[in-house]
């Protein structure tokens, strides 16, 4: 496997989460604009200053409690260091071996094994693992398992990923609310607001989609330079192998109440072998076993 | 004319761009390795700091074992007293053995191995290896990287360029060497 330089990793990370926030700043206003053109053409700026404000605002809060949301969302409690002495020792040796700073632990509650990272930078990552993971993976294995994590936390990877996951969710609301809304829409006689409405009806149902490939695409190359990442802290490969062949064994648990937005921040998806935010468990390790 | 003028001030900008990135650069991973070998001493003394609670916990059991516990103090004081990375670690390695020793007799007192208080340090005290471990493993890593910008083109032109003012990370590179010397 090529193996890709941290920086470069690092600086494209950043260029398209900026091309990223961009991108969905426009298709909001856009599908704001279509919208108003749609419903009611004589609010159309005020239509569109409430939708450029309600956007740049959702857009910086999520930015900022990135790792908030994606914990809560999961129903993750924090892990004491006195609960978790292994836990906390593993990641404090990995941090020294990253030049990281310590980011914040978490426990998720469910039996499968499984462990994401969020976060919109190094020094406000969270990590979380199941308590699944803790009590099937050995020393080794949770060690390599974490690398993984903090090689995402390294390459400013949850950055990426929490903002694609926050904006599909984002602008899968926004279409949902204008297809449904149109059921209740007064059918208008006026032909210019029918291409209008057909116009808005295209976008509220590509948006999503283009964004969820954009997604789906960038998720999995992130896997693998995660993967590599670990190596480059632990030295040692066959922890991590290990781990993802329990996992592999464990795949039959299926979370139900992971929403499918966070999937891509997961260590292995969550959902099965179906989900496409994760490149197959063998690919993952037959690269492992080449480093 | 005044389009070459404006190329010229364009390249100049840019050029003093490069400098200052490559100044910047040049600290920014100074700084790193000053960081890292910190973080070595922090664990080394940590380590240290552990033992005498360690020899407290298990003086009242292996009350036969004199020399093996006194072959952990002295290595502890030899670790205390050692100046620079290299001493220190040599010191550590010691202790290691010694540890490894305390450690190998305590399986064959239970009641020993039933202590809270003595499997909490052992697991503390494996724990500290692994970070020193690791802590080296990254100053390695750290000078690595300067080194690389150091001797790579055009790294090389602003090494020797702003070479005094970073005389201090070059002697760190050195005393790695003779250490990697020693050891092999």
């Amino acid at each position: 496997m090529k193996r890709i330089d941290f920086r470069d990793q690092i600086s494209s990370n950043k260029r398209k989460s900026f091309f990223l926030m961009i991108s969905v700043f426009v298709i909001l206003i856009a599908l704001g604009y279509f919208i108003s053109l749609a419903f009611s053409p004589e609010y159309l700026f005020f239509i569109i200053i409430i939708a450029i404000i309600f956007s740049m605002s959702y857009i910086l809060i999520s930015y900022y409690n990135s790792h908030k949301i994606a914990i809560a969302s999961v129903k993750a409690t924090k892990a004491y260091k006195d609960d978790y002495k292994q836990y906390h020792d593993l990641v404090e040796g990995l941090t020294l071996a990253s030049g990281l700073p310590k980011p914040e632990l978490y426990i998720m509650h469910s039996k499968s094994i499984n462990a994401f990272a969020s976060g919109r930078d190094p020094s406000h990552a969270v990590i979380c693992v199941t308590e699944g993971a803790l009590e099937k993976l050995d020393k080794n294995e949770l060690e390599g398992v974490l690398a993984h994590e903090l090689g995402h936390i390294a390459s400013f990877d949850m950055r990426y990923m929490t903002l694609v996951a926050v904006m599909v969710g984002m602008i899968a609301i926004i279409s949902q609310i204008f297809l449904r809304s149109l059921w209740f829409s007064s059918g208008g006689n006026d032909k210019n607001k029918a291409i209008f409405i057909l116009i808005g009806i295209v976008l509220a149902i590509l948006a999503p989609i283009v964004v969820y490939l954009v997604q789906m695409s960038i998720s999995r190359k992130r896997e693998f330079s995660a993967d590599a990442s670990a190596v480059k802290f632990t030295r040692y490969p066959n922890g991590l192998i290990r781990a993802l062949k329990k996992i592999q064994k464990d795949s039959n648990f299926s979370e139900k109440k992971i929403s499918k937005a966070i999937a891509p921040l997961f260590i292995s998806s969550p959902f099965g072998k179906l989900s496409s935010t994760h490149p197959p468990i063998e690919k993952r390790i037959s690269a492992l076993e080449k480093m | 004319m005044l389009l070459l003028f404006w190329i010229l001030i364009i390249l100049g900008i840019l050029l003093v761009f490069v400098f200052f990135g490559y100044y910047n650069r040049f600290v920014l991973l100074g700084n790193r390795i000053d960081n890292s070998l910190a973080q070595i001493n922090v664990q080394l003394k940590r380590r240290a700091d552990l033992i005498p609670n360690l020899i407290e916990a298990v003086k009242g059991y292996m009350k036969h074992e004199k020399a093996a516990i006194k072959a952990v103090t002295d290595a502890r004081k030899a670790l205390v007293g050692a100046k620079g990375v290299e001493q220190k670690v040599e010191a550590n390695k010691q202790l290691e053995s010694a540890l490894k020793t305390i450690f190998a007799i305590a399986e064959g007192y239970p009641d020993l191995k039933a202590n809270t208080n003595f499997l909490e340090l052992q697991r503390e005290l494996t724990s500290t290896e692994d970070k020193i471990a690791y802590a080296r493993q990254f100053y390695n890593d750290s000078i690595l990287t300067y080194n690389n910008l150091c001797k790579t083109f055009p790294g090389v032109l602003f090494a020797n360029l702003y070479g005094k003012k970073e005389r201090k990370y070059l002697q760190i590179t050195e005393a790695e060497k003779k250490n990697i010397d020693v050891k092999f």
